[in-house]
């Protein structure tokens, strides 16, 4: 995503964003682009924490698709691993213009069911916004460095973490 | 152990009034079983009603009443009822006219069968 593009795409997803914190009680949540580009994030207060969850949640939803192709089990609706003590749901947002990755981390205060039930209207939502609506450019390997600090300074300076 | 729950949800659903039953993952809100008439979510009902059971279980604990055993939120157009059985819920959706006290019963009786 260019970094022209991030200032409305990231004011777009603030509201779904708080929507689905509220209603799903996760602690944590992340919203990136294919790439790993952040977009929008609740939860994290350092931007390395963000980093790391970024990049390794990209990753791990390309491994996911891969295998995905490689079992026929065609598309994926989420990835969930359940911890003793938190757990961990990673899927994607399906829109017209281009793909997202959610990343949710949620404890007792809530459950699976909760959050998938949640995460469907937030997907509905996105996939609506005007934003969304046509072929989104992707970054260039040369500004792809350039264009993740821009992403990653904005949700960390525009969206004040607060807890659920 | 399937079979049993197969037989609760069945006997469940064929009693007047009741448009589906359901029996659901208490911790993660899922569906394990349902039979639910067309035109009910059964994943949202399920998500909701085991969230709302165990906060009004972890109320009813607080206040030193105990585990609840059996929840009936009643509304407009019927009720839904949720009966405790440890690690799973048993979860009936009602139509107004429904014979309450043997919905009530027969969602014991399930919670109890499934223990």
């Amino acid at each position: 995503m260019r970094q022209s593009d991030l200032p409305r795409i990231i004011a777009a997803l603030k509201l779904p964003l708080e929507d689905f914190v509220r209603e799903s009680r996760v602690r944590i949540v992340l919203l990136i682009s294919g790439a790993g580009q952040v977009l929008a994030q609740h939860g994290f207060t350092r931007s390395y924490e963000v980093m790391n969850v970024a990049s390794l949640a990209a990753a791990a939803t390309a491994a996911a698709g891969a295998l995905a192709q490689m079992t026929d089990a065609r598309r994926w609706t989420h990835m969930h691993q359940a911890g003793k003590e938190q757990q961990l749901f990673i899927a994607p947002v399906r829109t017209p213009g281009v793909d997202l990755i959610l990343v949710a981390i949620f404890d007792r205060e809530t459950s699976l069911g909760i959050v998938q039930l949640f995460f469907d209207r937030l997907g509905r939502t996105v996939s609506g916004l005007p934003e969304f609506q046509q072929r989104l450019e992707q970054a260039t390997q040369q500004s792809f460095e350039r264009d993740l600090e821009a992403g990653l300074q904005r949700v960390l300076t525009d969206n004040t973490p607060s807890e659920g | 152990m399937s079979d049993l729950i197969s037989e609760a949800v069945n006997r469940l659903s064929r009693v007047h009034g009741v448009r589906g039953a359901m029996i659901v993952e208490t911790e993660a809100g899922l569906p394990i079983l349902a039979e639910l008439t067309e035109g009910i979510d059964g994943s949202a009902v399920a998500a909701l009603a085991s969230s709302l059971f165990r906060r009004t279980d972890q109320a009813a604990i607080n206040a030193e009443f105990g585990a609840v055993s059996i929840m009936q939120l009643e509304a407009d157009g019927g009720h839904v009822i949720v009966s405790n059985a440890g690690d799973v819920l048993v979860v009936v959706i009602a139509e107004k006219i429904a014979q309450l006290g043997l919905v009530r019963l027969e969602a014991h009786r399930a919670a109890e069968a499934l223990r």
